[in-house]
């Protein structure tokens, strides 16, 4: 199928056989990716467990938002940078392995999850920034945050360990 | 890695395998609680994630300390409050790996402990815990200087010197999978 081809072609750029061939540069972007990975779901968490009213709970809502988003989404481009680095080089295999697959479909949850708080109830947030109890929503919001972002992690650990396992037909 | 370090590491590991460390570690791998996580394919993957989290937790809140110590985030609250905030954090943080983390070792005892960079990951990680112990000391002793002004640039080098500290325990826990053995 073209479409294979196409991995295949950006799997044999001088870019993705740079990285394959380097003894430095995989373990390099990977080492990145698990520092920008663990902060962007530590800093989510921060958010998360304030609307779960686990921690933070005196603090607004707002403070506690500014406090982090700009970390997580610095970490969210590292991480986004360092994974496409890592996938150029061994495209064709991401491709075929459905836990790469689980891992992006659990993070367009997350994304939309975050999209659905940020655009409808997070736009009601000076009714109860003050308080420790926000509307079921919300919670649901940090609930499900944790959730999805989890699920990324673990898939992303089982593609570590299934690169080699799928192969390209 | 530079080939006179890859040559230092293949000789710590040449030298670790003529220690007592290296029967212990392959009687370890024999055992039944050795094998259940090894034949388990969830279970080292998992083991993994909860491993990941901890440190999501433990150095996102030393991160959080250490630039409201540095003045750059976190301003709505004084240093004194963001370390009662984070602290307790950082040591759930630092229990998930040290527990995580054993249970990695009993699943996978040959790849760890005979592995040249373990060894430096686990001198790191016990000056981690030094760094913290030390820190939650001066911040208790600091509690009400710090309510109002900010600390000393001791601290504020100390608090560059633990990001540092997590970030090369971080890199030689990647590198462990990469060591020359």
């Amino acid at each position: 199928m073209i479409i294979e081809t196409l991995w295949q072609q950006i799997e044999g750029s001088s870019l993705g056989t740079y990285i394959a061939e380097s003894e430095w540069a995989f373990p390099t972007f990977e080492t990145l990716h698990v520092i920008a990975i663990t902060t962007v779901l530590g800093t989510i968490a921060i958010m998360d467990l304030r609307l779960l009213g686990v921690a933070s709970a005196n603090r607004p809502v707002t403070d506690v938002s500014d406090d982090t988003i700009k970390f997580t989404w610095a970490a969210f481009v590292l991480a986004l940078i360092t994974g496409l680095l890592l996938w150029v080089s061994k495209a064709t295999s991401y491709m075929v392995n459905p836990w790469f697959y689980a891992k992006m479909i659990f993070m367009a949850a997350a994304g939309a999850n975050m999209m659905v708080f940020n655009l409808l109830t997070y736009k009601g947030v000076a009714a109860w920034n003050n308080s420790s109890e926000v509307p079921l929503a919300a919670k649901l919001a940090g609930g499900l945050s944790l959730f999805f972002w989890l699920l990324v992690l673990f898939c992303g650990r089982e593609i570590g360990f299934t690169l080699g396992v799928y192969q390209a037909s | 890695m530079p080939s006179f370090l890859a040559d230092l590491l293949f000789a710590f590991v040449e030298w670790i395998r003529t220690t007592w460390m290296n029967d212990f570690a392959i009687w370890l791998s024999n055992t039944r609680f050795s094998l259940f996580f090894s034949e388990h394919w969830y279970m080292i993957p998992s083991l993994q994630t909860i491993h990941l989290l901890s440190i999501s937790a433990g150095f996102v809140s030393v991160l959080m300390v250490s630039f409201r110590i540095l003045g750059l985030s976190g301003k709505s609250l004084t240093v004194n409050q963001t370390v009662e905030r984070y602290l307790p954090w950082i040591w759930r943080g630092l229990c998930g790996l040290v527990v995580s983390g054993l249970f990695l070792v009993i699943s996978e005892p040959i790849r760890d402990l005979v592995n040249p960079i373990f060894w430096p990951k686990m001198v790191g990680v016990l000056v981690v815990f030094a760094a913290s112990l030390w820190f939650a000391r001066t911040a208790r002793a600091n509690a009400g200087n710090w309510q109002a002004g900010e600390p000393s640039a001791g601290v504020r080098a100390a608090s560059v010197g633990i990001i540092l500290l997590w970030l090369f325990v971080i890199l030689c826990g990647r590198w462990i999978a990469y060591a020359p053995v």
